[in-house]
């Protein structure tokens, strides 16, 4: 009785310690990992107060060599007024810290303050430095006027 | 009391809409597909170049070229410059179904407003030429007045199907012919305005 007694707590134990061991190779495998952050860049003197352009993310996983894989990115540029000029957003993305640029074969949406001038397309590229994006494939833009009313001579 | 405040409520909401919809306005949309589009963001430049296979689809025309180069408009405000180049073709077709197909090397589109009027034009350079039922016409520049529904040309040259009795227009005789206004009229030599070749 001792002896099946002495066995079970002997399993209990292994079966303990394995799941323990388990756990400790699974948080050792897990990345650093941020969620809804936010970089904000501002124009230079003498408007340094005002927010030139705010990066922000629903979730940030880093890789080697200054990548983060960026889930839900969303760009937005702001003129001297404090009125947003362009929004850029793209469910998933890859960002270099270093390089400071954004790129993802996926989806991404752009466009103006107002909405009236809107566009999708896959796969693009985002130069924070130079402030120019490139949608490589499938371009599709709309642009909304208000009607002009025509009066033939 | 609270039976006031609901009542107050909702002649707010409703007051709310019917203001609303006193304010709208009717907007038309223009669709641009291409392969690729770059963005220069920076506050001087605000340019969208559309490269490979491009395709306007606007109400009043269709356009296709290689490259396009769309200004971005300001806040709240509309497109006022767009250049094509390479390969541009338009085709328009007005309300009585009438078309007039276009070709050029270059195409500006130009929006502005002085002094209360409305400036819309396209203009075509680089083996510029217009054709629709009537003929053809070539020129350098031609300039489709969009806020009138004209056309002008420098350096014309017309060329008209020829129609007799009521025929129908063919393309196996046609007669050439060179137009050049007097100078009484006003307008420069050479110039042909309000030139009816499409009535939209």
């Amino acid at each position: 009785m001792k002896t099946k007694l002495n066995s079970a707590i002997l399993i209990l134990s292994v079966l303990w310690a394995a799941k323990f061991f388990m756990v400790m190779v699974r948080a050792q495998n897990a990345p650093a990992h941020a969620s809804d952050f936010t970089s904000v860049e501002y124009f230079d003197a003498p408007h340094q107060q005002q927010m030139k352009s705010r990066l922000s993310g629903a979730e940030a996983q880093p890789l080697a060599g200054g990548l983060l894989v960026v889930k839900k990115l969303k760009l937005e540029t702001f003129g001297m007024d404090g009125k947003t000029e362009y929004i850029v957003e793209a469910p998933d993305c890859v960002y270099d810290t270093m390089q400071r640029t954004a790129s993802s074969p996926g989806a991404l949406k752009f466009q103006t303050g107002d909405g009236k001038f809107r566009v999708e397309g896959d796969g693009f590229l985002w130069r924070q430095n130079d402030s120019l994006l490139t949608i490589s494939n499938n371009v599709r833009t709309v642009i909304e006027n208000p009607a002009e009313n025509k009066t033939k001579l | 009391m609270k039976f006031f405040y609901l009542v107050a409520f909702a002649i707010f909401i409703i007051g709310f809409d019917l203001d609303a919809q006193t304010n709208s306005t009717v907007t038309t949309r223009t669709r641009i597909e291409s392969d690729t589009v770059n963005f220069d963001l920076n506050l001087n430049a605000r340019q969208a170049v559309y490269t490979g296979d491009v395709r306007v689809d606007d109400p009043q025309m269709k356009l296709r070229c290689a490259r396009l180069t769309v200004n971005l408009p300001a806040d709240g405000g509309r497109v006022d410059r767009i250049v094509a180049e390479t390969n541009v073709v338009i085709d328009t077709t007005n309300a009585d179904g009438q078309t007039m197909h276009a070709t050029s090397d270059k195409a500006v589109y130009i929006y502005e407003v002085q002094n209360g009027a409305t400036n819309e034009t396209v203009t075509l350079t680089g083996n510029a030429r217009v054709e629709n039922a009537q003929g053809w016409l070539t020129g350098e520049p031609i300039v489709w007045n969009r806020a009138n529904n004209s056309l002008s040309a420098m350096n014309q040259k017309m060329i008209f199907r020829q129609n007799l009795d009521g025929m129908q227009p063919t393309n196996s005789e046609r007669t050439k012919t060179n137009l050049s206004l007097p100078k009484s009229l006003d307008a420069a030599p050479g110039v042909i305005k309000n030139v009816d070749l499409n009535p939209f």
